[in-house]
């Protein structure tokens, strides 16, 4: 055996060689960081901060749309089945919690089929021009008070304009699909977005009369104090005609005739399959998600509680309530109290779980203790958030909110038949359209009156 | 209550709410099995064809299944031919080798075969030959051909169709969805039992049978 010349191991010969090499170039890095590169990135992200924060907001919202979508489809499933007597998804997690999870991820592993003389490149992208435009409309959606990701001041027409895209989106799937039944499938659904298109927005602009504004910030802004400030009781028929045609927008029952999943095959989707499919299935429940969230913002008081909650502290004689703790002052015992305060309380907590269940083992009440230290802990830390940060109460009340009209929706699927087309379309034009029409010269009228009666 | 639109959308969405609070009906099987009475043989019914006529087929496979053995049943087998009943092994060995031939496309020989509901047609033609076979009039012809039966007989029907031209479902969708045409005899006691006609025949082939069950018997 021909023994090597070099004295050296394995670490000898690579990691010290790299521990030199290390020595050497990181502080040179380090240096070249802190001067060079951080000065860069810094100026960089100042003068674009516009840019940074747009694609911040474009992020999230991608990112905030999968879960939701997931969660409506479950939800879909659920009430569904509970309406139905029904027990549901029940096999994946408690109750079947990531049912629709699991369904989202076979659909990723599925065959993602191209059909003969298809127009591939459009065959390709609609979907995601369909998914796109339904999640571009969440880019003006306020969350809560500040919570947007772009505050444009002609967020309504931005809306109703993005809103429109998805029209074309569905045109293409069913264009470019090479098959007879999605192109009718595709031109039944334009047919039906483009008619609830008109009274969808004609019931909005005699709110934009009341309201004088096109930003839906603003709008959300007016409805502030209580349960009778919201414009639903001040435009209640165009509430009912923007619920409606959100309804036929959302392609939902009873106008989904698009996709009437127990009569035709899928409509415009006939030919998709795999995740292209999913990119449908989902902008439909992002849309679902996206006409509560309208409906909430512009009807139903945004992102605001019911109730006054500053009106009602100052009746109870508490002022505004904020926290003011400084743990720098507690020094020493701070650290005390955080070795010692959650052993003692999650014995404490363990402590009637233990005597209520004496033949579990300890360990089990112990780790009862535990889990219920953390859910007060949880519980203590969103009452504060919500105490001190407007954002956090208006997220809460603004999901809350549109979770109750996504109910609404999945409650009506469970409930209606589904309509004709002809019923359909001669709806949209024959009653919603004068209505909306109505409730626009109402609204009109009833502001000038006011205006040249000097009422304020 | 009616007159209010929008009340019937508001009474449903109310009765699915009602439905989403109530007990669920799913059994989480295999988990939990129902409980289940071990005799329980699902649901029994007799079902009738769209002539009236009882589907049953005469098979006893119901009364052999009958755990409390409640069921005696008898008559004439679907063609007419035999008289049954459940009982010891009388006729059924020979009613299943009947069944194996007919099974097979030969023909069963039976001198007392007759098909189902013959009549006498002459009425029917005359009726179309005064309304010159048009399909076009068939329910006048319909209405007059109860009117010589006093109900439409199926031989009748199909005679209507064949001469007319019209397609055997029309007549039949005609004759049943009019409510004034009648399928069946107006009263059940003043017409024949079925297989009246083939008692002479039947009774002939049951003397036949008895001689030479005798015969061997006493051989």
């Amino acid at each position: 055996m021909n023994r090597s010349a070099s004295p050296a191991s394995l670490i000898g010969r690579v990691v010290i060689p790299l521990l030199l090499i290390a020595l050497v170039v990181g502080p040179v890095a380090v240096v070249f960081l802190a001067t060079v590169i951080g000065p860069w990135v810094v100026g960089v992200v100042n003068s674009n901060l516009g840019i940074l924060r747009f694609v911040l907001a474009i992020a999230g919202v991608l990112l905030f749309s999968i879960p939701a979508a997931f969660i409506i489809i479950y939800m879909e499933l659920k009430v569904i089945a509970y309406m139905n007597l029904r027990v549901g998804p029940n096999r994946v997690l408690p109750a079947g919690a990531a049912h629709s999870v699991v369904a989202g991820l076979k659909v990723l592993t599925k065959e993602d089929f191209t059909p003969n003389g298809a127009d591939r490149i459009v065959f390709t992208w609609s979907p995601v021009l369909v998914f796109l435009t339904a999640v571009m409309t969440f880019m003006v959606v306020p969350f809560g008070p500040g919570l947007v990701g772009a505050p444009l001041n002609i967020g309504l027409l931005y809306l109703f304009a993005v809103g429109g895209m998805s029209v074309v989106g569905l045109l293409l799937a069913g264009w470019s699909s090479f098959n007879k039944y999605s192109l009718l499938g595709g031109l039944r659904s334009a047919a039906q977005v483009v008619s609830y298109e008109i009274p969808l927005t004609l019931s909005v602009v005699g709110l934009i009369l009341l309201a004088g504004t096109l930003s839906i910030d603003s709008i959300g802004r007016q409805q502030a104090g209580w349960v009778w400030d919201w414009f639903v009781f001040r435009q209640p028929l165009g509430a009912l005609i923007f619920f409606i045609a959100g309804v036929a927008e959302a392609n939902r029952t009873p106008f989904d005739l698009t996709e009437a999943d127990s009569e035709i095959v899928a409509g415009f989707a006939t030919e998709y399959s795999g995740m292209r499919f999913g990119f449908l299935f989902f902008a439909e429940y992002v849309n679902v998600f996206i006409m509560s969230a309208l409906i909430v913002t512009m009807f139903f008081g945004a992102w605001n509680a019911p109730v006054d909650v500053n009106w009602l502290l100052r009746l109870v004689g508490v002022g505004p309530l904020s926290i003011n703790l400084d743990p720098g002052q507690l020094g020493s015992s701070l650290m005390a109290a955080a070795a010692v305060v959650p052993l003692l309380a999650t014995l404490i907590l363990a402590a009637p779980v233990y005597l209520l269940r004496r033949h579990r083992p300890a360990w089990q009440a112990l780790l009862a203790g535990f889990l219920l230290l953390n859910l007060l802990v949880l519980g203590v830390i969103g009452l504060a958030a919500y105490m001190d940060w407007d954002w956090v109460a208006g997220l809460v009340w603004f999901m809350l909110k549109s979770f109750v009209f996504v109910f609404v929706f999945v409650w009506m699927r469970a409930t209606f038949p589904r309509v004709r087309i002809d019923q359909l379309m001669g709806f949209a034009w024959k009653w919603l359209l004068p209505a909306a029409l109505l409730n626009l010269f109402v609204t009109a009228f009833a502001i000038v009156l006011i205006k040249s009666a000097g009422i304020n | 209550m009616t007159t209010i639109p929008g009340m019937g959308l508001v009474r449903g969405m109310g009765l699915t709410l009602t439905r989403f609070f109530q007990p669920k009906a799913t059994i989480m099987w295999p988990e939990q099995q129902a409980d289940v009475a071990p005799k329980f043989r699902g649901r029994l019914q007799l079902l009738h064809d769209e002539y009236g006529t009882l589907k049953c087929e005469t098979c006893f496979q119901c009364a052999q299944a009958c755990p409390v053995e409640c069921i005696d049943m008898g008559g004439m087998d679907t063609r007419g031919r035999f008289h049954v009943h459940w009982g010891p092994a009388e006729t059924y060995g020979e009613r299943r080798d009947e069944s194996a031939t007919r099974r097979s496309g030969r023909p069963v020989a039976d001198p007392t075969f007759t098909r189902f509901g013959a009549i006498d047609l002459s009425a029917v033609d005359e009726i179309l030959e005064a309304h010159d076979s048009d399909p076009r009039a068939l329910l006048p012809m319909l209405e007059e051909i109860q009117a010589a039966y006093g109900y439409l007989p199926v031989a009748a029907l199909k005679q209507l169709s064949r001469k007319s031209g019209a397609w055997y479902a029309t007549v039949y969708g005609a004759a049943t969805s009019y409510r004034h045409l009648r399928l069946e005899p107006p009263t059940l006691t003043a017409a024949a039992p079925a297989g009246e006609g083939h008692k002479a025949a039947e009774a002939g082939f049951l003397a036949a049978l008895d001689a030479a069950l005798i015969g061997k018997a006493g051989a």
